[in-house]
C-alpha cells in the first residue's frame, strides 16, 4: 500500500470531527460539551496541516499555530464561565442551564 | 319668473340652514320659530306672485355631466300644476307653523326649534318636489320628504310608540319608492331621459317603446302607492298620527301625502299610454277609498279617523286620476288640502284643550268650545260634500271623472264611501261636540289666538272657494243631472243615520255593528294587514338580518379568528424551538450545515 | 506496506478510539484522559506531516496544558468523593444520525474533489516557520497575543470569589 495520501488523513480528520459534533449534541455535562468541542477543534487542525503538507504551503502551518493557541483561550475562558455558572447554579447539567428559554 | 320660484324654494332652506348650524338659534326655541314662520311667509308671498303671473317657464341647469348632453339636469318647471301647489304648500306651511307656535308652547326650546329646522326642511324638500322637472329630482326631493316625514312623526323620539310609527312610515313609504326608482331607471332605459319635457313630446309623438312600459309605468306608480297611502301600502298613515297634530295636518294631509297623487298627475301623458296600468289605478284608489272608510267608521281616536279620512280621499283623488280625470284629482287635491287641514287643527285645539284622543271622553264640546265646534263642523261639511262648501264641488268633479272614464266599479265604490264619509264624520262630530260631557281632566279652554287665526283662515278659505264656483261653475266635465243630487243624497243620507244613532240614538249603534258583522270585525282589527307585515318583516327580513349576523360573526370574523389563532399557535410552535439549550442550537447549525453541503453537491 | 502506512494505521486507530472514548464514556474523568491520549495521537499525526514544532506544541499546549485545566474544572465542578460523576446521553439516536449526515457530506466532498498527490517529504520548515511568524505574520502574532491577555483578565474576573 502506498503512503496515505492526502485523502485518508483528510477521512480522520472527518471522523474525528465527527465524534467531536456527536460529543457536543449528545454530552449533558457541560464540560463534556467543551470536550467534544476540543476534539473538533483537534480535526481542524490535522487537516490544516495536512494539506500544509501536501501543498507545501506554509500557511496551514501557521493557521493551526494560532488555532491552538486561540482553542487554549477559549478552554480557558470557557471553564472560568463553566465554573462561575456552577457557583451560581450549583449544577453544570446543561439541560438545566436553559435561561435563555424562549 | 324663475328668480321668484327659487326665492320659494330658497327661503325655507335659508331657514333651515340657519337654525340647524346657528346653535345658539335652535336652543332659542321661539326665536327660531319666528324666523321660520318670516321665512314660509315671505315665500307665500313669492309664491302668489308666481301663481299670478301667466307661468309656463322652464329653466334647467346640468348636474352630472356625460358625453354630449348631461345625464341628469336640475332646474324648475312652472306650470298651472306647479304653481298651485306652491301656494298650497307655503299657505298651509304658514298656518301650521304658526299654529305650531301655540301647540307646542310646552315644548322645551331646544326641541321647538329642532321642531322649526325641521319644518323649515319639509318646506324646502314639498317646494323642490313639486318644481321639479326631472324625474331625477323629483326622486331625490321624494326621499327628502319621506325623510322629513320621519323626523316628525318621530318628533317625541322617547315615546317607544312614535319613534315605531316613525320607522313603520319610512319603511312601508322605502317600498313604494323601491318601485319608483326601479321604474325611473327602466324609463331611462327605454327613453334615454330624466326630463318631463323630452319625455311628454316623445309620449305624443309615439317614440317610446310600449313594450313592458307597463311594467315601467306600474312601478313608478308604486312610489305614489307608499306616498299617498294607497292599499296595501296604506298602514303607516294612521299610525304617524303619533306625531304632533300640527304635523299630521301639514304633512298628511294637505301636503306630503299628495305628492303621489301630484306625480301621477303630473306624469300623465306617459300614464295614458298605458290604460291597463291607470285602470288599476282607478280601481285601488275607489278599493282604497272604502276600506279605508269602513275603518273610519270604528276608531275611537279623532285623529286615527282623520287619519283614514285622509287615505279615503286620497283614494278619491287616485280614482279620478285613474279614470283620467287628473284635472278633477288635482282639483280635489287642493279643497282636501284646506279642509282636512283644517280638520286636524281643529282636532288639535280640542286635544290641546281636553287632553286626550279619545272621543268616547269628550262630549258636548260644542258648548265649551263654541268657535272651534264652528270651523269643525263646517269642514266636516266640506268633507261630506255638501253645497256649496268647496268640497262638494271638487268631490262632483271626481264622481263625473270616474263616470266619464266608464269604470263603473269604482264609481260604486266612491259613491258608498261618500255616504260612509258624511257618516263617520258626524259621528265624531255628534259624539265629541254634542250629547254629554264626559269625565274632561281639567277645563278646557278655547284656542288661544295663535292657533285660533290660522282656523278660521281656512275655514274662511274653504267657504270662499266654494263660493267662488258657485259663481263660476267649474270647467271640466260635470256629470250627468243626477250626479249632484245624488251626492247630495248620499251625504245626507249619512248625516241622517250619524244623527239617528249617534244624537237621538233611536238606532243602536251595537245593532249596526251586529248587522256588518264581518265588516265590523276586520274593520277593528284593521283588516289584519298590521300583523300580516309584522309577520312578514319578523319572518323576512328579521330572519334574513340573523341570517347576515351569522354570516358575519361565524364567517367573516371567523376567517379572521382562524387566521390569529394560526398565528398565535404558529408563534407557540416556534418558541419552543428556542429551548435555551446551545445544544439544541448545535443541531440547528448542522442541519444547516447539511443543507448547505447538499446544495453545494447538486446545484452548482 | 510501507512502515508510514502501519505507524498512519496505529495513529489513527489509537486517535478515533481516544476520541470515541471521550464521547461515550459516563464517567467525565475518564473522557478526560481519553482526549488526552487523543491529543497525543494527534500529535503523532502531526509529526507523520512533517511538522515536528506542531508535534511538541500540541503535545505542551494541549496534552498537557488543556487536559490539566480541564481536570480541574472537573474536580470544581465535580464532587469527586462521594458522588459519581456520571451522566446520561440525551438523544444519542438524533445526535448519531446528525453527525453521521455531516460525515456523509464532508466525506463525499473528499471523494469527489481532486487532492493533490503526495509529494516528497520537504524539508524541515520550523525556520521558515519561524520566519514567517516574525515577519509577515508579526501583527497577527500580536493580536494574538493581545488575546490571550484578554483571555486571562476574563478568565480571571469570572473565577474571581464575590467579596
Amino acid at each position: 500500500m502506498a503512503a496515505p495520501g492526502l485523502a485518508a488523513y483528510l477521512i480522520l480528520a472527518a471522523l474525528v470531527f465527527t465524534i467531536g459534533l456527536f460529543g457536543v449534541l449528545t454530552r449533558r455535562n457541560a464540560i463534556g460539551i467543551l470536550l467534544g468541542i476540543e476534539l473538533m477543534l483537534n480535526a481542524v487542525n490535522i487537516n490544516l496541516v495536512a494539506f500544509a503538507r501536501f501543498e507545501a504551503d506554509l500557511a496551514g502551518l501557521i493557521f493551526t499555530l494560532f488555532v491552538i493557541a486561540i482553542t487554549v483561550a477559549e478552554v480557558g475562558v470557557g471553564l472560568a464561565i463553566v465554573i462561575a455558572i456552577f457557583r451560581v447554579r450549583r449544577t453544570v447539567d446543561a439541560d438545566h442551564l436553559n435561561l435563555l428559554r424562549g | 319668473m324663475t328668480l321668484t320660484s327659487l326665492i320659494v324654494l330658497g327661503l325655507p332652506f335659508a331657514s333651515f340652514a340657519a337654525i340647524a348650524l346657528v346653535r345658539p338659534l335652535r336652543r332659542a326655541g321661539r326665536v327660531a320659530g319666528w324666523l321660520s314662520i318670516g321665512a314660509i311667509a315671505c315665500a307665500f308671498v313669492a309664491a302668489l306672485a308666481v301663481w299670478r303671473a301667466a307661468p309656463g317657464t322652464e329653466a334647467m341647469w346640468a348636474w352630472i355631466p356625460s358625453d354630449e348632453e348631461p345625464m341628469v339636469t336640475v332646474g324648475v318647471l312652472l306650470d298651472e300644476l306647479s304653481s298651485a301647489m306652491l301656494v298650497l304648500v307655503t299657505l298651509v306651511s304658514l298656518l301650521v307653523q304658526v299654529y305650531s307656535l301655540a301647540y307646542l308652547e310646552a315644548e322645551p326650546a331646544p326641541s321647538l326649534g329642532r321642531y322649526y329646522a325641521y319644518q323649515s326642511l319639509f318646506a324646502f324638500s314639498m317646494l323642490g318636489l313639486v318644481l321639479s322637472p326631472t324625474f331625477v329630482q323629483m326622486f331625490v326631493f321624494w326621499e327628502l320628504v319621506g325623510l322629513c316625514s320621519y323626523l316628525l312623526i318621530g318628533y317625541w323620539y322617547d315615546r317607544p310608540s312614535a319613534a315605531r310609527a316613525a320607522v313603520k312610515a319610512f319603511w312601508i313609504t322605502k317600498l313604494g319608492d323601491v318601485g319608483f326608482i326601479l321604474g325611473i331607471i327602466l324609463l331611462w332605459g327605454a327613453t334615454g331621459t330624466f326630463e318631463f319635457s323630452a319625455l311628454f313630446e316623445m309620449a305624443r309623438s309615439g317614440q317610446i317603446p310600449l313594450a313592458g312600459l307597463s311594467l315601467t309605468m306600474f312601478l313608478i306608480y308604486l312610489g305614489a302607492v307608499g306616498k299617498s297611502a294607497q292599499f296595501p301600502l296604506h298602514v303607516w298613515l294612521p299610525d304617524a298620527m303619533e306625531g304632533p297634530t300640527p304635523v299630521s295636518a301639514l304633512i298628511h294631509a294637505a301636503t306630503m301625502v299628495t305628492a303621489g297623487v301630484f306625480m301621477v298627475t303630473r306624469t300623465m301623458p306617459l300614464f295614458e299610454l298605458v290604460p291597463g296600468v291607470l285602470t288599476l289605478i282607478a280601481w285601488v284608489g275607489a278599493f282604497t277609498a272604502f276600506l279605508a272608510a269602513t275603518m273610519a267608521c270604528v276608531e275611537a281616536d279623532i285623529k286615527r279617523v282623520l287619519a283614514y279620512s285622509t287615505v279615503s280621499q286620497l283614494g278619491y283623488m287616485m280614482a279620478a286620476a285613474g279614470a283620467g280625470a287628473s284635472a278633477a284629482a288635482f282639483f280635489h287635491l287642493g279643497t282636501h288640502g284646506v279642509f282636512k287641514a283644517l280638520l286636524f287643527l281643529g282636532a288639535g285645539a280640542v286635544i290641546h284643550a281636553v287632553g286626550t284622543n279619545d272621543i268616547f271622553r269628550m262630549g258636548g264640546l260644542f258648548r265649551t268650545l263654541p268657535r272651534t265646534g264652528t270651523v269643525f263642523v263646517i269642514a266636516t261639511l266640506a268633507l261630506a260634500g255638501v253645497w256649496p262648501l268647496a268640497g262638494f264641488f271638487s268631490k262632483e268633479a271626481v264622481l263625473a271623472g270616474v263616470l266619464h272614464g266608464h269604470l263603473a266599479g269604482p264609481f260604486v265604490l266612491l259613491a258608498l264611501t261618500a255616504f260612509l264619509t258624511a257618516f263617520y264624520m258626524f259621528r265624531v262630530v255628534f259624539i265629541a261636540f254634542f250629547g254629554r260631557p264626559h269625565d274632561v281632566h281639567g277645563h278646557p279652554h278655547e284656542a288661544p289666538p295663535l292657533m285660533a287665526v290660522p282656523l278660521w283662515i281656512l275655514a274662511g278659505l274653504t267657504i270662499g272657494i266654494g263660493l267662488r264656483f258657485v259663481i263660476h261653475p267649474p270647467e271640466g266635465e260635470h256629470g250627468p243631472a243626477w250626479l249632484a243630487p245624488l251626492s247630495l243624497g248620499l251625504a245626507a243620507a249619512g248625516f241622517v243615520l250619524a244623527w239617528a244613532t249617534y244624537h237621538v240614538r233611536i238606532v243602536s249603534a251595537a245593532m249596526l255593528a251586529t248587522l256588518f258583522g264581518p265588516i265590523d270585525y276586520l274593520a277593528r282589527r284593521r283588516y289584519g294587514l298590521d300583523a300580516l307585515y309584522a309577520g312578514l318583516y319578523g319572518a323576512f327580513i328579521l330572519g334574513f338580518s340573523r341570517l347576515v349576523g351569522w354570516v358575519d360573526r361565524y364567517v367573516v370574523d371567523g376567517v379572521l379568528n382562524v387566521l390569529s389563532a394560526w398565528t398565535l399557535r404558529g408563534g407557540d410552535v416556534l418558541r419552543r424551538m428556542q429551548s435555551g439549550q446551545p445544544q439544541d442550537y448545535v443541531y440547528g447549525v448542522a442541519f444547516g450545515v447539511l443543507l448547505l453541503f447538499v446544495w453545494a453537491q447538486f446545484w452548482r | 506496506m510501507t512502515l508510514e502506512t502501519v505507524v498512519f494505521g496505529l495513529v489513527a486507530l489509537a486517535l478515533l478510539g481516544g476520541s470515541l472514548g471521550v464521547v461515550l464514556t459516563p464517567n467525565l474523568f475518564h473522557a478526560v484522559l481519553y482526549l488526552a491520549g487523543a491529543l497525543v495521537a494527534t500529535a503523532v499525526v502531526f509529526l507523520l506531516l512533517d511538522a515536528a514544532f506542531l508535534f511538541a506544541v500540541q503535545l505542551l499546549l494541549y496534552a498537557g496544558g488543556v487536559v490539566t485545566v480541564l481536570v480541574f474544572a472537573i474536580m470544581l465542578t465535580e464532587r469527586l468523593i462521594g458522588e459519581r460523576i456520571t451522566q446520561t446521553n440525551r438523544h444519542v439516536v438524533n445526535g448519531a444520525v446528525m453527525s453521521a449526515a455531516v460525515f456523509v457530506g464532508i466525506a463525499g466532498f473528499i471523494v469527489r474533489s481532486s487532492l493533490p498527490a503526495a509529494e516528497s517529504a520537504p524539508a524541515d520548515r520550523t525556520v521558515e516557520l519561524a520566519r514567517a511568524l516574525v515577519g509577515p505574520f508579526a501583527p497577527t502574532l500580536e493580536l494574538l497575543g493581545v488575546l490571550l491577555v484578554a483571555a486571562l483578565l476574563g478568565a480571571v474576573y469570572f473565577a474571581r470569589t464575590e467579596d
